[in-house]
């Protein structure tokens, strides 16, 4: 009968992609990268896949980098992929592990997202790369690329990434409000900056907060590595040092004077609308406060209050199942992507930092008047820290978000918030233990 | 006979390959993940580890009390608001159609947008529902940043959205309703609140079983109008999380697909089981 024909078709059809979907899982590490020989040069046409996560302008001037490297390298085909927001991109990675064959050449990607990956072999070890001369710079040293940028770009001592699209936190402060209410010196420690909030909630009559953190995890982290601890499963939550962080934030809270971004997650609005004075948050978010403050005040951008600042935003990783010569064309666009000229065009159009020495000292990007950043730069990042890769810290990174913000809410209210530091330090230890 | 029923399974098996492989081996393959640990590169076994990591993990619990509190809370009031908005819609509104479309709008919307729209209606600074509120010198909330308001907040939002299926749902079974009945009833003298409690609840029965159990499934699965009304999180210290972004949370983010998937069979069970309760009791209600 010809329909039971189409009916079997249909069913070996099915069969099989529900087969194929099961052999992929055993089908991984089918290469070696470490052995592998780099070829000199790209001789056929060779396509490279590149999932990013890059929205708006960032997304657009990525585009046109990547069409200036393939108009130089005729051979080499860029496909970029967007994937959403950065949990789409963490969620899409960590599904396609399974399947290796189903994933791109090079990714978007904080360290941490793959830990497991690293610890399968399914990244490809870059040192090789880097140190030939023909794809690479010839050596780490040569790439100019900002050693602290370099040491986070690494799971477990291997340089698996290479840094591209990189921020970091800055103070942003209302000009015009600092001349109104007689301050003089922009914060440069958390206790001037205390000062100062204090002395802006007051004289506004409490009309507007000092200041505030948009990502209470970074806030945590940096303040006890101010205090010389390091993030790692040894904090103890429930300790002096912890404690002290903590209530430095809540107390001003109490009072008043500090505030949270809240479900907002960002203060550039509050700030912009002139209720908060000032706030620490990412340098790459400066586009929007630009847009938000238009011509109602002037702004300016200052290191962040405290020693360390905090290098965030991802790096690029390549995957072990890509050929050799797709590693190869990859590695070459990724040096394209790092060098001087176009790292000056992302800073500029983005409000990324530049990731190699000579872009940041270029005058080019130093003189750029469109944004406040890059005059203030090279002062911001003297000391530059970034969240330690191992098992379950990025989890853990990110569960200091809500604890902290469940002990904020009870300081808001004027509660204790003795039990909610307590409550935290069991969330916190058992995002280290999942 | 014989040839019938081979044929039978020859119509049947688009069907029954797509539910096997798309439904049925999902939910076994869930089975098995739970009693593993690892990536999901790599899985091995390790027994009853992760049901004990989630039956001591407070966060976990508090999303399956909120999720519970929800469903507990939100379907009984919204359905209860819905029969009572469709019963004077049917019996004493002119122009019924336009109620009708207008009830329905928001079933047709998208969570999402209707969540941001919320989102700014809620806010405790500048909302709209506060303004209201402080006119009336009644006491204004934050709504969506005092993590001790979120599930409040969430229940209103549901009960809100659920009113538009609900409504069209039970106006078509009030216009199923033999009007004979009435116009006896109204021979004998029978009073309004006599003709609901006597006729039309009875014959409402079978509708409200199938809205309750809809209604208890979906807020079990309770996730979007989360996600959209607190930006993308579950709100302000995870205070209003439930299970399915739990699960979603351990699965894509943390990177733990185990204890993901035993939250997964906990929630599959706890849903077949309220589920097999309501059919127990509404057999025994409409079979009476």
């Amino acid at each position: 009968m010809k329909f039971s024909k189409k009916l079997t078709m249909a069913t070996i059809a099915t069969l099989a992609l529900v087969g194929t979907a099961a052999c992929s899982k055993s089908g991984s590490n089918s290469s070696s990268s470490s052995s592998e020989k780099i070829p000199s040069k790209i001789t056929k046409q060779t396509t490279v896949v590149f999932w990013n996560a890059m929205p708006g302008v960032q997304g657009s001037t990525l585009r046109q980098l990547t069409n200036e490297f393939e108009k130089k390298n005729p051979k080499i085909t860029i496909k970029l992929e967007n994937q959403g927001t950065y949990n789409d991109l963490q969620a899409k990675i960590n599904s396609t592990l399974q399947s290796p064959n189903n994933l791109p050449t090079i990714t978007q990607a904080y360290p941490g997202w793959l830990w497991n990956a690293a610890q399968n072999k399914m990244l490809v070890d870059l040192t090789p790369y880097i140190n030939n001369k023909n794809v690479g710079w010839g050596s780490a040293k040569a790439s100019d690329i900002r050693s602290e940028l370099l040491d986070g770009a690494k799971i477990k001592g291997t340089q698996y990434g290479i840094p591209f699209n990189k921020s970091i936190e800055t103070l942003t402060y209302n000009k015009t409000m600092f001349k109104k209410y007689g301050i003089k010196k922009v914060p440069t420690t958390m206790e001037e900056l205390k000062d100062v909030s204090e002395t802006i909630y007051k004289k506004s009559n409490h009309k507007v907060v000092g200041a505030g953190f948009d990502s209470l995890s970074n806030y945590y982290t940096l303040g006890m590595k101010d205090e010389g601890v390091n993030f790692s499963d040894k904090i103890n939550f429930t300790g002096a040092t912890s404690k002290k962080v903590i209530n430095f934030y809540a107390d001003g809270i109490k009072k008043g004077y500090f505030r949270t971004a809240g479900s907002e997650h960002y203060l550039s609005g509050p700030f912009a609308n002139e209720k908060v004075a000032m706030f620490v948050g990412t340098s790459a978010g400066e586009g929007f406060v630009k847009q938000g403050v238009g011509d109602k005040f002037t702004y300016d951008v200052a290191p962040r209050p405290g020693k360390y600042t905090l290098q965030q935003g991802t790096d690029i990783y390549m995957f072990n199942h890509a050929s050799a010569d797709q590693k190869a064309a990859a590695f070459k666009y990724i040096k394209f992507l790092v060098s001087k000229s176009s790292q000056i065009k992302w800073a500029n159009a983005t409000g990324y930092i530049p990731v190699n020495n000579a872009a940041i000292k270029s005058s080019e990007y130093k003189n750029n008047k469109s944004i406040k950043l890059p005059a203030k730069l090279e002062d911001a990042m003297k000391y530059l820290y970034s969240v330690p890769v191992a098992k379950n810290s990025n989890a853990a990174f990110q569960q200091l978000n809500t604890i902290q913000q469940n002990i904020y809410a009870a300081a808001q209210k004027g509660q204790n918030i003795n039990s909610q530091i307590e409550a935290g330090k069991q969330k916190f230890d058992a995002a280290w233990k999942q | 006979m014989k040839t019938n029923q081979k044929k039978a399974w020859l119509f049947l098996a688009p069907t029954i390959i797509f539910v096997t492989f798309f439904s049925i081996y999902p939910i076994l393959r869930a089975f098995v993940m739970s009693f593993q640990s690892g990536s999901l590169i790599n899985m091995n076994w390790t027994g009853f580890s992760n049901y004990q990591y989630i039956f001591n993990d407070p966060e976990f619990l508090r999303a399956i009390k909120n999720t519970i509190l929800y469903a507990l809370i939100s379907v009984p009031v919204a359905l209860a608001i819905s029969i009572m908005l469709a019963w004077f819609i049917f019996s004493r509104v002119k122009h019924k159609s336009f109620f009708e479309t207008t009830f329905f709008m928001p079933y047709v919307t998208s969570t999402i947008a209707i969540g941001i729209v919320f989102r700014y209606i809620f806010n405790g600074e500048y909302g709209m529902l506060n303004f209201l509120l402080r006119a009336l010198h009644l006491p204004a909330p934050n709504w969506i940043d005092d993590p001790a308001m979120s599930l409040t907040t969430i229940i209103i939002f549901g009960v809100w959205t659920s009113l538009a299926f609900n409504i069209v749902i039970l106006m078509g079974a009030l216009r199923n309703i033999d009007p004979n009945y009435y116009t006896i009833a109204d021979m004998y003298g029978a009073s309004g609140t006599e003709k609901f409690w006597r006729i039309t609840m009875p014959q409402l029965v079978p509708t409200i079983a199938f809205l309750l159990t809809m209604n208890i499934i979906a807020a079990f699965k309770i996730y979007t109008s989360v996600y959209a009304l607190f930006n993308g999180q579950a709100g302000v210290g995870n205070s209003a999380t439930t299970a399915v972004f739990y699960i979603y949370n351990k699965f894509q983010i943390v990177g733990t697909p185990g204890v993901a998937m035993a939250a997964t069979v906990v929630l599959f069970i706890i849903i077949m089981f309220v589920t097999f309760l309501q059919r127990k009791m509404m057999k025994k209600i409409g079979g009476r």
